[in-house]
Formats: C-alpha cells, sequence, structure tokens
C-alpha cells in the first residue's frame, strides 16, 4: 500500500526519507506544535483533579491501543484484556515486593509475561475464530485472577500490595505532574510503535488477515505467525500498561481487575472507532472521563444529594445506552465523526474531489 | 533594445543544446537540471547526471551507426529518456523528430518515410507494436531502441535493443561528449517538427540548432520571470511538439526552468499536485478541462458552500475587470482568494501559480477570464512550429486582458500584410520544410517574412488573431465571418467540448457540437435524465433542448448574421487517436474532414425540404 498524497498540494517527496515523514505539510506541522505546546502546558494550569483524568486517559491509550491493534486491526477478537493487565500489574507488584527489584527491571519483566501470556493464548486463534476464540480469550482473564488471588490470599496481602513510587535515575516519581508527564511520554511512544508497526510489513499483514483470511494466505502472509505476532504484542504492551497502573496507583489488588474493565476496554475500542489508531485513543479518552461527565451532570439536577446514591447504577445505564447508541448511529464510532469533520474543511468549497488526484 | 540581450541572441545563434548542456555541467555541476519521478520519489537529476546520461546515449548510438545527418525518430509519452536520446543523437550530428504517442499506424508510416530515420526509439512496448507491423516496409530502419523492456520478454527481433543494456555497457563521459559536442555546425540542423496540419499531410519543419536556442531565448526575454529564480514547471505536453521540446529541453538550458516528470502520463492531475509548479505552459484544452471540473465540483456542493463560492466569485469578477483597467487588490479579494480561490486551486496544485502561459491554439476568453478571475495570471501566447520555437508574440502579464496575444518580444518584428495575414520577420525562423522546397517556398514572402497564415489586427499595439486565412465563411448574404470568433463564443459553454461552425456560401451559421461527457453526464444525472452511455445521452431530447438554450444563451454575444440558426450533437466523440477522425493529436479539429465525414449532418441543417411538405400538410389538411 502506498501511501497516501499529501493534504495540500507543493510537497513532493523526493527521497524514501521523506516518505516515512509523519508530518508534511506546513498546516499539519503548525497544528502538531500547537496541540504538543497545549499537552506540555496543561498539568501547570489545570488542577490536580484535572491533571488526574488527562494521567488515567494516557495510561488507558496504552491499553486500548494494544486491544486496537489485537482486534480493530489484525481482527482476533479478545476479552482477556483485563487480565493481562492484571498480570502486568501483578508482576510489578510481585517482583517489587519479594525481591525488591527497581523500576526498570519490574517493567521489562511485565512486558515478557504479556508476551508469554499472549503467546500461550494466542494459540486458540489458529483454530478458532471469532466468538469461540472470545471465550477461549475468558479462560485467560480467570486464571490470572484465581493466581492473583491465590498469591494476595497465601501472602497474607488480602487487601492488596503495596508497591513505593518508582525511581528513574535518582528522581522519585510522586507528583502528580511528573506522572503526567511519564505516562504522556508513555502514551507517546505506545503510539509512535502503533503507527510504525501499521505502516510496516506487519501492519499489512493484519489488515489482510482481518479482511480475509484465506486471501491472505493465499498472498504469500504467513497466518499462523502473524496472528501470534498480534497477540504477542498486543499482550506486552497491554502488561506494560498494567505495571504503569500498579506503579501510578501504589497499589495492586485483584478486585480493579474485574470482568467490567475488560467491557471498558473493548468499549473503547467500539466507540473510537474500529481499526484506527487515532479512534483508540478518542476511546480511551471518552471511556475514561464519561463516569466523570454523568457524575458532573447528576450533581448539577435539583436533588442532587437524593441522587448521589443511584450515581454507579446510572453510570452503567447511561454507559450501555451510549454503546447501543452509538453501535447502531454511528458505527465507524468517533473517529468517523472525526473524519466527517475534517473532510469538511478539506474538501471546502467542494462536496468531494473532483479535481486532479485521488487519495 | 538592450545591448546584453542581443549580445545573448547572437551567442545562442552560434552554440548547439548539446554543447550549452556541457558548458552547463562545467560550470554548475550540481545544479538540478530537472526531477523524474520514479517509483513514488522525485529524483533529483544534476546537470553533470544529466550530460553523463547524454554522453552514454550518444556512444550507444555511435556504436548502432548513427553518423551526422542521420535521423533519429522518438515516439513515446514525456519522459526524462526521451530528451536525453534526443540530445544524445543531437549530439552525434544526427536530426532527430518525435512522433506523437497517439498518431495512428498511417501517420507513423508516413513520418518514419518521409525522415527516413534509421532509428526509432521507443518509449515502450506499445510503440514496439506499432513499428514492428511497419519495420518490414520501412528499408532505412536499421535499430529500434526500447526504453521501457517490461513487457518485452516475448520479443525475439533482432533490431530490438534495450535503451538500459546500450547504456550500460558504456563507458562514455562529459569529457567524451564535450570533445563531439564541439564538431557541431550549430547551423546544422538539429531537429525536425512535424506539424500537425489541419489540412493535407504534416509536413517537417527542420530547426536548426543555433537558431532554435535563438529562437527560444526569445521567450526568456519576453517574460524575464524565468530567470529571475528558480521556477518549477511540470513537462507533460508531447515532446515531439515545439513547445513541449521548449519546455523540457531548451528552456531549462537558458534560464532557470526546473521542468517535473511525472510517473505517468496519466497521472498528470497527481504530478502537478505535488509538484505545485510555479509556471504552467499549456495549451487551451487543458485549462478547459480543470475549469470545467472545478465548476462540476461546485455544482455538486452543499449549499453552504456553494454560497461561499458565488459570493466570492462576485467579487473576484468587479476585481479581475478593475485590474485590467490598472487598479490594486482591496482586502475583499484577498480574503476571497484566501477564503475560497485558495482551497479550490490547492486541491489543483495551481496556488502557487505565478504565470501560466497558453498556446498552440487560441484560448476561449471565457476561459482566460475564469482563471484570472480565480486569480491564476493566465496569459496567451502565439507561436508556430515555423518560429523555431520562439513566440510570434505574447501577453506579457500580469493579467492582461484577454482577447488578444499580446506583444511582439523584442528584436523580432511583426507586420501585417495587406489581406490581413501575420508576417514574421527574425534570423532564427525554421529552416524549411523536409523533403519539401515547394512548401518552403510558399511559407515565405519575396522579401523573406515568414508567411503564417493567420489573420490578426492590432489593438492598442497588441496583435489579436482573428482566424486562419483559409477558413474565412463568406455566407450567401456576402458576410465574411470568422468561424473561430464564433465557436470560442460558443465554447464559453461548459457543456460543449468542440464546436465546428459551417455556413460557406449558405444563408446562415449552423454548427456541429461534441458535448463535454463529464458535464453532460453531470447534468443528465442532477436532472434525473437517463442515459446508458454517450451516444444514448448524446440522442437525448432533454439535453438536446439544455444545449439549445445553452446555445441561445451564447448567440447573445454574437452579432446577428454570427449567431448559430442551427446544430447537430456528434454521436461519438472525437478521439484523436483513430484513423482518419477530424482532429489533431493536440485537438486542432480538421474543418474540411469534419465536412467529409459528417456533411449529411450539416447539408441536413439546410435542407428544408422537409418543412416545406410540412407547410403543405398542414396547408392542404
Amino acid at each position: 500500500m502506498s501511501k497516501p498524497l499529501p493534504a495540500a498540494s507543493g510537497h513532493f517527496r523526493r527521497s524514501y526519507a521523506d516518505e516515512f515523514r509523519l508530518i508534511e505539510t506546513r498546516f499539519a506541522r503548525i497544528w502538531a506544535t500547537v496541540f504538543t505546546l497545549c499537552l506540555l502546558a496543561f498539568p501547570f494550569l489545570a488542577s490536580p483533579f484535572y491533571v488526574d483524568l488527562a494521567t488515567q486517559v494516557f495510561l488507558t491509550s496504552i491499553g486500548a491501543l494494544a486491544l486496537m491493534l489485537l482486534t480493530g486491526i489484525a481482527g482476533q477478537i479478545s476479552l482477556g484484556h483485563a487480565g493481562l493487565i492484571a498480570a502486568g500489574a501483578f508482576t510489578a507488584g510481585i517482583l517489587f515486593k519479594e525481591f525488591s527489584l527497581p523500576f526498570w527491571v519490574t517493567v521489562p519483566a511485565a512486558a515478557v509475561t504479556g508476551a508469554l501470556l499472549g503467546l500461550i493464548f494466542g494459540l486458540p486463534s489458529l483454530r478458532l475464530r471469532g466468538l469461540y476464540l472470545a471465550v477461549s480469550t475468558f479462560a485467560l482473564h480467570f486464571v490470572v485472577v484465581y493466581l492473583g488471588g491465590e498469591y494476595e490470599t497465601r501472602r497474607g496481602f488480602s487487601t492488596g500490595i503495596l508497591v513505593d513510587p518508582p525511581k528513574i535515575f535518582g528522581w522519585e516519581i510522586y507528583a502528580p505532574r511528573t506522572w503526567y508527564l511519564v505516562l504522556l511520554a508513555a502514551a507517546g511512544i505506545a503510539l509512535l510503535v502503533c503507527i510504525n508497526l501499521m505502516r510496516a510489513r506487519s501492519g499489512r499483514a493484519w489488515r489482510a488477515i482481518h479482511s480475509n483470511e484465506t486471501v491472505a494466505e493465499a498472498l504469500g502472509i504467513g497466518i499462523a505467525r502473524y496472528k501470534l505476532l498480534a497477540f504477542v504484542i498486543s499482550s506486552s504492551m497491554t502488561a506494560v500498561a498494567g505495571a504503569l497502573f500498579a506503579y501510578y496507583r501504589g497499589f495492586v489488588s485483584i478486585e480493579a481487575f474485574s470482568m467490567y474493565l475488560t467491557i471498558q476496554y473493548v468499549a473503547m475500542i467500539i466507540i473510537g472507532g474500529m481499526g484506527s489508531l487515532l479512534g483508540a485513543i478518542l476511546g480511551a479518552t471518552f471511556v475514561t472521563l464519561f463516569p466523570y461527565l454523568i457524575e458532573g451532570l447528576m450533581s448539577a439536577l435539583p436533588g442532587a444529594d437524593r441522587l448521589a446514591g443511584s450515581v454507579f447504577a446510572v453510570n452503567y445505564a447511561a454507559f450501555g445506552i451510549v454503546m447501543i447508541l452509538f453501535l447502531v448511529f454511528e458505527p465507524q464510532g468517533l473517529v468517523g465523526i472525526w473524519r466527517r469533520l475534517r473532510d469538511y474543511f478539506q474538501l471546502w468549497p467542494f462536496r468531494y474531489r473532483p479535481v486532479g488526484t485521488k487519495s | 533594445m538592450t545591448g546584453t540581450t542581443t549580445g545573448r541572441y547572437e551567442e545562442l545563434r552560434r552554440n548547439t543544446a548539446p554543447s550549452l548542456l556541457c558548458e552547463l555541467a562545467r560550470t554548475s555541476p550540481d545544479d538540478t537540471a530537472y526531477r523524474s519521478k520514479s517509483l513514488g520519489i522525485y529524483r533529483e537529476r544534476r546537470w553533470k547526471d544529466y550530460a553523463e546520461a547524454v554522453a552514454r546515449v550518444a556512444a550507444a548510438f555511435e556504436r548502432l551507426g548513427v553518423v551526422a545527418g542521420d535521423r533519429v525518430a522518438i515516439m513515446g509519452d514525456p519522459c526524462e529518456e526521451w530528451m536525453i536520446c534526443d540530445l544524445g543523437a543531437q549530439s552525434l550530428g544526427a536530426i532527430t523528430y518525435g512522433i506523437y504517442p497517439t498518431a495512428s499506424l498511417d501517420e507513423v508510416e508516413y513520418q518514419m518515410r518521409d525522415g527516413g530515420a534509421s532509428v526509432f526509439v521507443a518509449e515502450d512496448q506499445e510503440y514496439v507494436d506499432k513499428i514492428l507491423a511497419l519495420a518490414d516496409r520501412l528499408e532505412k530502419l536499421r535499430d529500434i531502441v526500447v526504453i521501457d523492456a517490461t513487457a518485452l520478454f516475448a520479443y525475439d527481433d533482432p533490431r530490438l535493443k534495450v535503451y538500459g543494456d546500450l547504456v550500460a555497457a558504456e563507458t562514455a563521459g562529459q569529457d567524451w561528449l564535450e570533445q563531439k559536442t564541439t564538431k557541431l555546425d550549430p547551423a546544422a540542423p538539429a531537429f525536425i517538427v512535424y506539424t500537425s496540419g489541419t489540412t493535407g499531410a504534416p509536413k517537417g519543419a527542420v530547426v536548426s540548432h543555433g537558431k532554435h536556442l535563438a529562437a527560444t531565448y526569445n521567450i526568456v526575454v519576453h517574460y524575464p520571470m524565468l530567470t529571475e529564480r528558480e521556477q518549477r514547471a511540470v513537462v507533460f505536453l508531447p515532446l515531439c511538439h515545439v513547445l513541449g521540446r521548449d519546455i523540457a529541453v531548451t528552456l531549462p538550458m537558458i534560464s532557470r526552468l526546473v521542468p517535473h516528470f511525472g510517473e505517468d502520463i496519466e497521472d498528470i492531475g497527481t504530478t502537478i499536485f505535488e509538484v505545485a509548479p510555479t509556471i504552467l505552459f499549456t495549451v487551451p484544452r487543458y485549462l478547459q478541462k480543470w475549469a470545467s471540473q472545478i465548476l462540476i465540483g461546485i455544482s455538486n456542493t452543499t449549499g453552504l458552500k456553494r454560497g461561499a463560492y458565488d459570493l466570492a466569485l462576485r467579487i473576484a469578477r468587479k476585481r479581475a475587470e478593475a485590474r485590467w483597467n490598472g487598479e490594486l487588490a482591496g482586502p475583499a479579494f484577498s480574503a476571497a482568494w484566501a477564503a475560497v480561490f485558495r482551497p479550490i486551486l490547492n486541491k489543483l496544485g495551481f496556488d502557487k501559480l505565478e504565470l501560466v502561459i497558453s498556446g498552440g491554439a487560441p484560448l476561449p476568453t471565457e476561459t482566460a477570464t475564469l482563471w484570472q478571475i480565480y486569480g491564476v495570471n493566465v496569459v496567451e501566447m502565439y507561436g508556430q512550429t515555423e518560429t523555431a520555437g520562439g513566440i510570434v508574440a505574447g501577453q506579457p502579464g500580469p493579467f492582461s486582458r484577454p482577447g488578444t496575444v499580446g506583444t511582439v518580444p523584442e528584436s523580432w518584428e511583426v507586420r501585417l500584410a495587406e489581406d490581413g495575414e501575420i508576417q514574421v520577420n527574425s534570423p532564427d525562423l525554421f529552416d524549411g520544410y523536409w523533403n519539401n522546397p515547394d512548401a518552403t517556398a510558399r511559407s515565405f514572402t519575396e522579401d523573406c517574412w515568414l508567411r503564417t497564415g493567420d489573420i490578426g489586427e492590432w489593438v492598442d499595439g497588441s496583435l489579436r488573431l482573428i482566424d486562419r486565412a483559409r477558413d474565412f465563411i463568406v455566407t450567401s448574404g456576402g458576410k465574411t465571418i470568422s468561424p473561430a470568433y464564433v465557436e470560442n463564443a460558443l465554447r464559453a459553454s461548459p457543456y460543449l467540448s468542440e464546436v465546428v461552425v459551417f455556413g460557406h456560401g449558405r444563408k446562415y451559421l449552423t454548427a456541429l457540437i461534441e458535448v463535454d461527457y463529464g458535464m453532460a453526464a453531470d447534468w443528465a444525472r442532477a436532472n434525473d435524465v437517463g442515459y446508458s452511455g454517450f451516444t444514448n445521452l448524446a440522442e437525448n431530447p432533454a439535453l438536446r433542448q439544455m444545449i439549445r438554450d445553452e446555445i441561445a444563451r451564447c448567440n447573445e454575444a454574437l452579432a446577428r448574421v454570427e449567431q448559430i440558426k442551427d446544430f447537430r450533437i456528434l454521436h461519438k466523440e472525437l478521439d484523436p487517436e483513430e484513423e482518419g477522425e477530424p482532429v489533431t493529436p493536440t485537438r486542432k479539429v480538421k474543418r474540411n474532414l469534419m465536412y467529409e465525414k459528417f456533411g449529411h449532418l450539416v447539408d441536413e441543417m439546410y435542407d428544408d425540404r422537409e418543412d416545406r411538405m410540412v407547410a403543405a400538410a398542414v396547408g392542404s389538411g
């Protein structure tokens, strides 16, 4: 697949290095700079509550990107996402608690654990598809939750494992602002990794497998290899997100990794827009902020005090309704809305591209 | 006239394109000569790379036995190898000529016989097939060089040579080329250009090295922006045409024009979009086509967007008129340009254009005006193959009022004969027609001025073209009418892509019309008119009515005797690639062939028997 043409005229590529540039037009460069500056200035302008919200968004974005690679792009449905996050969090927690290992050992170890789990639970995907595969990945969730729970009770951490703030080059990461910047960087790296995977051979292979396995195989794509690769990379990224989560919260407990968490992640990629990395980030943002939005709305209603007890119930219900509404009215998700908006202005004053080139 | 300009003319007259290339490779070896897109990347070619490539091809041609005076024919779409082969052959003193990529088998045979080429360069397998069908009948043809040998695995003709193999075997470099080019005689023939000729068989205009360079330099003198800074241009006109050669080969050597070659001529839209040229040389047909694409797009857009466009157009139209009267731009136009026209132009890659020069055929005033309203500096120039690459006149711009072809470049002379024929005098004209001394003699006056065959007049110091001398229509009422004037007035309608007016010796004027399929199909969709193809649509009564209204609208701009009283729509699109079609590769209509082919339609329009029969029937009933 050749790269689409730049959005504006006059940007001709003189070498293959030009093809790799993520930002080609002046318009894109200006907006990317403005956006980056806003992100960097945010923790110094906003209140700690909002900084924490943004940090959560970055953290969930990593998990959502990982799931998007596996499900949205390679087409392999997985319901073991919460289990993988738990596996990452517990790996980091146990290695810290039992062996007092530092941050820069526990996080890679979590990645390895994730990769191994991905390899094992990816194997059924070679035989199973769709719903059957989904059910088999379910097993992952229960195995991890069971093992985690056993560890907690046997070692006497039944309320959870406490994890000290990590130290990087002697710097203790504790302040919300520091966490914001660290996780922003982590999410940025995860996004770059995903973008590069997508435009490399692996991304093309995954999309081919998603569209039609038989045809992909006929094209010479090693189905088994690329399916397992998708599982390994996705699981490994997810486990890293879990380990970061453990450090960020400073606390690991198996209660946090319920089935509802898996459903939230699946919701992120559906609401965000299947098959799009931008969709994963938009979905992660939406799903993370949604409960706070509902809460805010309810407290603004008259007689807010009496409703306080039903916030959780309303939250779940509203979440379900939003999911259904998206599936019915906007199957392309938030990214579909974004694309329509962008096209409206990019095609201005035309409705479709009538002249010159097709992009 | 400035002294330096005169000096440069004389200097170029004593030079040749291949030795100019050597000079550039020596003085500015690392400057970009041109860029050529291959496998998605615009490859930079420096002057020294260019000279080296030409040296190798020249050495390969020498090995094939090409000597001074031999002819080398090249057929294919514009590409870097085309001009490298051309200059390579010229370096040996051989005479090159290009054959239109769309030429039919008969035309190829005629030009191969008339030119007597010993080497035929084919761009790809398509042209190999064409030449192989004739090769056994062409005694002089020895070798066929194929540039793109992708589809040649099943060919075993011994005459076939692959360009890449030939070049790879050579080691000649810049020094070798320099030795060769110093032996060239600037007054010797360099190339032949076959005029597409709207009448009779094509004639090969022979142009010599020095005169071509000097003549082309008059474009540089007339448009000094060509030397002020680097200008990007896109090559898409056929290189066998003298204008195409100017843009790709000659102007880059004598100005700061950098030509860009696309991956494929079919991708011309993409190429222009990517390159965003600062200067565009084109023929009117492209300007018309792009304008009608924009108009289709606007007619299909949403209400708000169309409203914005209409508003911007109103502002810009006033501005265009004010500009012709020498007034400056106001903020309203700048806002309209930034909000509406710039986004439109950007989608075509037109937003960086500083100058658009239209030549080769008359540019309809409406088309030029529309582009000027959009803020594109479209000017018209007038030249002929016989002026050896130079121009007879050109609107200097910026934003010259459309309708004339502008002023005469420095050190060239133009006069009007008694019958209005435009005649040109310059030391740098073509040498004569190949193998055709009679035609050569006919094209010059007794005092050696070139007879252009075009009728013109002076309007405030600018030349205005009226028509080809032989095309004038004299109606039975005795009125002399220029069909080109009427046709251009009608072509203002975006639905008419070609109009040919008839009426010589008749009571009134009629027209044959080729509808613009894209625009007409779009109109049909918008108005719920069902159709299954071109012919079906052309026969549709609703379309006929729409065309009738369009013509009625255009008629308003014409004097009474010039108005079209009846018309017929052609049932097929004119295709220059087809044998015996009344249209040349540059889409000039061959009027007499048109009548030969579609005369029955024309006669029908003057036939009043039916009317009389009907009248009689009504009367008797």
